[in-house]
């Protein structure tokens, strides 16, 4: 894409951005693409810990949200509103792409192996750490650590209890640490 | 050097972690061409359709409830294979033409036709398994609910 996000962001706020996108301009909703989507990416990546994954789950928080984008009424800050859309798209996107045998019995998918966190660029030794650890342990950790999410509000968006939260809190930790000193 | 012990490293890591990475490949000409579409194929709204598709559901899920709060009896598995397939088809024909939200639904949908065919083997073996029989219900509404979700999603749960 040509669009220069800081050059588009001077020329148009982003309230300016998301009322030209509301009444169906897609011109600006590129612009808009171009400002929020290594945020959007990253938060994909963590959550996912598979990069083909990611930039798929990155796409379908731009597709539905061209759909959602009438909602947003501005009573929280679009990039905050934003990144629960894509927390939650994220999570539904990893639900959906478990496979019969995992639906079937809630089995647990493993992170990536370490060859992969190698290969993923821009990420500091903590989070080649976090992309190793089980599914559970990995999205509460990333929601929590990295994103600032409460354990009660974790627990909504996974289904889960506000206990398992904090027990696959403490799991992720231990992981990390046992990781860490081994390395 | 010693290196930093674990809290220091976590804390540490948090503070540095950059909350922006850039994707390898440009994702946005896959966004455009699925906005084209969807805009292209934009079903006529009809909201019956929909009030009837969940009603379906719920139907559905009110049988299954019944099915396995009485004794399993050895035609439950026929019964309940022939209220969901019709309940399926008709789902299926409600919503033929109207774009799905994904393109690999029906690799979806495949995959739970998979967990079908595989429980119900087990269960020509074991016809009163209750948790077979209850597995084999979730899937059933899994497919039902897959073809509702893809063609009718409910923005208001993102």
């Amino acid at each position: 894409m040509l669009i220069d996000a800081k050059e588009a962001f001077t020329s148009n706020s982003e309230d300016a951005l998301i009322t030209k996108v509301k009444s169906g301009d897609q011109q600006a909703y590129a612009q808009l693409y171009t400002l929020h989507v290594k945020r959007v990416y990253a938060l994909c990546l963590r959550l996912l810990a598979d990069k083909e994954h990611a930039e798929d789950a990155t796409q379908e928080v731009f597709v539905q949200l061209w759909h959602k984008i009438a909602s947003f009424e501005g009573q929280s800050q679009f990039s905050t509103w934003l990144h629960s859309v894509t927390s939650n798209i994220a999570i539904s996107y990893l639900r959906k792409h478990k496979n019969w045998l995992q639906k079937v019995v809630s089995f647990e998918q493993s992170g990536m192996d370490e060859q992969s966190t190698a290969d993923c660029q821009g990420l500091n030794g903590l989070d080649k750490l976090v992309l190793r650890l089980p599914e559970r342990a990995r999205m509460v950790f990333v929601l929590h650590a990295i994103e600032g999410y409460r354990h009660e509000e974790i627990a909504t968006m996974l289904g889960m209890a506000v206990g398992s939260s904090k027990s696959q809190y403490h799991r992720a930790r231990q992981l990390l640490k046992e990781w860490y000193e081994n390395e | 050097m010693n290196k930093p012990d674990f809290e220091q490293f976590l804390t540490q890591s948090l503070n540095d972690t950059k909350h922006e990475l850039t994707p390898e490949k440009d994702l946005w000409p896959g966004v455009e061409r699925a906005l084209a579409k969807s805009e292209a194929a934009k079903p006529v709204k009809n909201g019956w359709n929909k009030l009837a598709a969940i009603a379906a559901c719920t139907v559905a899920a009110l049988l299954t409830a019944q099915l396995f709060i009485k004794t399993p009896q050895t035609n439950s598995v026929a019964a309940m294979s022939d209220f969901f397939a019709k309940q399926k088809q008709s789902l299926l024909v409600q919503y033929e033409g109207s774009p799905a939200v994904t393109d690999n639904w029906q690799q979806q949908l495949s995959e739970l036709e998979e967990a079908e065919s595989a429980i119900k083997q087990a269960l020509e073996n074991e016809p009163n398994n209750s948790a077979l029989l209850s597995m084999l219900a979730q899937v059933y509404q899994q497919q039902l609910d897959l073809i509702n979700k893809v063609h009718a999603p409910k923005w208001q749960t993102i």
